[in-house]
């Protein structure tokens, strides 16, 4: 049995955390709102931006060079850089990198970062906003989906939630308590795109948008970046902030497919995590704080199944006890995640493991005592994962 | 004006699937079988992924399957499917093994569950273009 090594154990750490404006952001570019972010999380280490020699990024599914667009911005040349695929796994996969290459010698101090315009991009027209589609039109599906009428994310995740629901009687209570309680969260957070309240019945009363799927089981549209800061542990000790420890990582990717297997229901977070979990030398009991992709309410109930935190088809009894709520079991996308604060395919939920680690949010916000958090990343076609493990030392 | 109706998005074939949209213009379903290992598979390409042999011959299958699972579409994507909402679109699971995404029709949202047996149907597009959809083989089926 190949085990990820443990010589890679906090051996770094994340020394800045920062994000860009959130919500809607009309005329800035993804570009320009990562680079908003980049500075974010450089100010908040107390760096340069000529401290920094590593660049792992990701934009736009069309973008090409991506990372060198980003570099020539920042005006810095690097030792290590490059711009990944994976889908909202690609964030965590960054860090990975970020550490690799620096466990390595390759560099001393990475800039990881994501950036989106989806609120802008789907709001360009009104065809754009019906379509709700924001890649780019040459790598849609030609055949075996439009001509079925089969279109968007969406659908695509509604799949699992209604195998889920079928194999183990989970309802849309169970999903709805998702929502309203990532929603509770946001309201105590001033950056997130989402002000008001979220009642149960709100959640039942939206229409639906694909079914077993209504409005709130999706996440929002957003112009949003966030940015971190890996550099090794000895470093990290002269800089302004915290160091939160890289404790673990861990990928993994069915790429046979979403529709292949068991893969809507138990998905590749089971496998990311278990890497990620023998790397750092710990077990989901040791998780103080989640932070979980969150692009629709059934990947957070089936992730934390996948991790452990409860066991497969118990998702929706555990969700309904408040286990995720702030003061339950695993309070989970504090921030309010992508259903509430904002949708940076998993770059925020990473921003704000990292500060759930420095404990220095007022207490409302601040999960008490918190020493390990654990961040995923899910994307591409629905099958790419990749997992973090974050520690207070 | 008529003619200027937004029409559906018909399939753009691959190289791969050239003869699965002719077979359906025929209203067969054929799928790539390996003459190695005997298996089916889908989509079509030019090697197995059982076993990975380029060796295959495009066979029909029964028609037959149950649904893995389904979604029912109440927003409009694409203009064309303005009076088609609410509709299903499924994942069958073929008696031979691989899973298509496809239409459940012939039954209400409400009678379409998981697991529940169904079997082809063509639905003809424009051109002699015709594309395989499902009907489940229940008391709902027309």
């Amino acid at each position: 049995m190949i085990e990820p090594s443990r010589e890679l154990r906090d051996v770094c750490a994340v020394v800045g955390a920062g994000h860009s404006r959130l919500g809607r952001v009309p005329g800035v570019s993804s570009l320009d709102l990562l680079v908003e972010a980049m500075r974010n999380a450089i100010a908040d280490a107390g760096l340069k931006v000529t401290d920094v020699d590593g660049i792992v990024c990701r934009g736009p599914d069309e973008s090409y060079t991506h990372h060198q667009q980003i570099g020539e911005r920042l005006g810095i040349n690097a030792r290590f850089s490059t711009s990944l695929d994976n889908g909202g796994a690609s964030q965590i996969l960054a860090v990975a990198l970020a550490t690799m290459a620096i466990k390595a010698g390759l560099a001393t101090t990475v800039i990881c970062g994501f950036g989106r315009d989806s609120w802008s991009r789907t709001h360009s027209s009104k065809e754009a906003n019906v379509r709700n589609e924001t890649r780019p039109a040459s790598q849609l599906a030609r055949e075996f989906g439009p001509e079925y009428g089969y279109f968007g994310a969406v659908a695509a995740h509604a799949f699992g939630a209604t195998r889920h629901m079928h194999l183990y009687g989970t309802t849309r209570d169970q999903f709805g308590e998702i929502a309203v309680a990532f929603r509770e969260h946001a309201l105590r957070n001033p950056d997130a795109q989402m002000k008001k309240p979220l009642s149960i019945a709100q959640y039942h009363e939206a229409p639906p948008v694909v079914a077993p799927f209504g409005l709130y089981d999706c996440s929002l549209r957003s112009d949003a970046a966030g940015a971190v800061i890996v550099t090794n542990r000895e470093r990290a000790r002269d800089l302004r902030q915290p160091a939160v420890s890289i404790k673990g990582f861990g990928t993994f990717n069915n790429l046979r497919g979403w529709f292949a297997d068991d893969n809507m229901v138990t998905t590749a977070a089971k496998n990311s995590g278990a890497a990620a979990y023998q790397m750092a030398g710990i077990g989901p009991n040791d998780v103080d704080t989640a932070q979980i992709y969150d692009c629709f309410t059934y990947m957070v109930l089936a992730q934390i199944e996948d991790y452990g935190f409860c066991k497969k088809g118990e998702g929706g009894p555990f969700v309904a006890s408040g286990a995720l709520r702030m003061g339950g079991r695993v309070p989970t996308n504090t921030s309010g995640g992508q259903l509430s604060e904002a949708h940076c395919e998993g770059m925020l939920q990473l921003v704000e493991g990292v500060r759930q680690m420095r404990h220095t949010y007022p207490a409302e916000r601040q999960v008490a005592d918190a020493e390990i958090a654990l961040v995923s990343g899910h994307g591409g076609n629905l099958v790419c994962h990749s997992t973090l493990i974050l520690g207070r030392t | 004006m008529s003619d200027t109706a937004i029409k559906k998005p018909v399939p753009r074939p691959s190289p791969e699937s050239t003869h699965y949209w002719q077979a359906a213009r025929e209203h067969r379903l054929e799928l790539p079988r390996c003459n190695a290992c005997g298996q089916h598979w889908f989509p079509p390409s030019q090697s197995c992924p059982h076993c990975l042999a380029a060796d295959f011959t495009w066979t029909p299958v029964s028609g037959l399957g149950k649904v893995f699972s389904f979604v029912t579409y109440h927003r409009v994507y694409h203009p064309a499917f303005a009076q088609e909402v609410p509709y299903i679109v499924a994942l069958v699971e073929l008696a031979e093994g691989p899973r298509l995404l496809t239409n459940i029709v012939g039954a209400p949202p409400e009678a379409v569950a998981c697991d529940i047996p169904v079997k082809v149907v063509f639905d003809d597009f424009e051109d002699g273009l015709s594309v395989p959809k499902f009907l489940p083989l229940n008391a709902y089926a027309k």
